[in-house]
């Protein structure tokens, strides 16, 4: 017995890695399976809480518009900021396009932007003369979940005149 | 000679530190691109743009053109030729749990859910409902509508896929919706 431990103490055995391997293994096989090749992203923050829905459709990619509480995006690139009004009913204060940016509904910065990444993508089927790349006016619009419907109203105005006109509400799977 | 023979055969475990190495710089990697947030999306169009479409022939059944107003008080439901009325006053179809809806908690999604799903007994072969939500109502209220509006999760019915698998799936109501302008 003496013998046998000196013997393990003693030799050139270095650290027992084993069970470090096996915890490595079982995260290892974690990750991958959660590993994800979703087309979009969500970053979320303070200023943008995608809401949470039943829905189950998968998302594909599309050009992509992200409104916070305070400012909207189109694929990643900042267009414009918001400014705040009150509400009528509430008399909170709400996110909202300030006045000089829009005329009647169109927001025009927004409506510009779209409208350039509307013929992008036409041209880019044009040449290419792929199906899977043919312009169908899909966006997908990425509102935080607190913005009130006057706000979306414009938005979803401004990327119909811009010839978007199929919808699709990005929100966080789960409930239901 | 002899020391290198002995050396050999104390060492018979595998060395694994390479694989450490590979596994250590997987899982940074790893952890970066999983994502565990599950993203889903709702599709909706808008209400098309530009000249008309030609005329079609007149469907035997006019359609319900189903529209579900949301306001401070709760849901209305109407169609193009009624209001339904609420169960005890004159008020929304769908009144909220309180008066004036102070929060999300406060709109009746079950009680929309389970009047619609009366509806589509109905009308079994409308899919399209009109939301039409007012100005101040919020985006997330607009989104949990649109859930209640697309199935019904208290009840079960057939369903075949296109690859030809039946199997359960929750009872669908309107899977396609449209938001309208509204009111202001």
């Amino acid at each position: 017995m003496a013998r046998k431990s000196t013997r393990r103490n003693g030799g050139n055995e270095g650290l027992n890695i084993t069970s470090m391997m096996d915890i490595m293994t079982i995260i290892l096989i974690f990750l991958l399976k959660s590993y994800s090749t979703e087309d979009i992203s969500v970053t979320p923050s303070a200023d943008l809480v995608v809401p949470i829905s039943s829905a189950e459709k998968a998302p594909k990619l599309a050009v992509q518009v992200v409104v916070s509480k305070s400012q909207i995006l189109v694929d990643g690139v900042a267009v414009m900021s918001l400014g705040t009004a009150t509400d009528p009913v509430s008399g909170a204060e709400v996110p909202s396009i300030p006045a000089d940016e829009k005329q009647g509904q169109m927001i025009q910065k927004l409506y510009e932007k779209l409208l350039t990444k509307a013929e992008t993508a036409k041209t880019q089927a044009q040449r290419t003369q792929r199906e899977d790349l043919e312009f169908k006016g899909e966006i997908l619009l990425q509102c935080d979940s607190t913005l009130p419907f006057s706000l979306i109203r414009e938005v979803m105005y401004t990327a119909g005149q811009a010839q978007f006109s199929n919808f699709r509400f990005v929100v966080i799977k789960g409930g239901g | 000679m002899a020391i290198k023979k002995k050396r050999a055969a104390d060492s018979q475990e595998l060395d694994l530190i390479p694989i450490m190495n590979m596994v250590t710089i997987l899982i940074p990697f790893l952890l970066m691109a999983s994502s565990f947030v599950n993203l889903a999306v709702i599709d909706s169009t808008l209400p098309a743009i530009g000249a008309p479409t030609e005329a079609q022939d007149e469907p035997d059944t006019p359609p319900l053109n189903l529209k579900v107003l949301v306001t401070s008080e709760g849901f209305t439901i109407a169609t193009d030729v009624a209001v339904l009325p609420s169960a005890g006053s004159d008020g929304p179809t769908v009144p909220c749990r309180q008066s004036g809806c102070p929060g999300i908690e406060s709109y009746d999604f079950e009680a929309l859910t389970t009047l619609l799903s009366t509806i589509k007994d109905e009308y079994s072969h409308e899919e399209n409902v009109i939301l039409v939500p007012e100005s101040h109502i919020r985006y997330d209220i607009i989104i949990m509508t649109m859930d209640a509006t697309r199935e019904d999760a208290t009840q079960k019915e057939q369903y075949t896929d296109p690859n030809g698998v039946s199997s359960m799936r929750d009872k669908e109501l309107f899977p396609y919706v449209v938001i309208a302008g509204g009111g202001q």
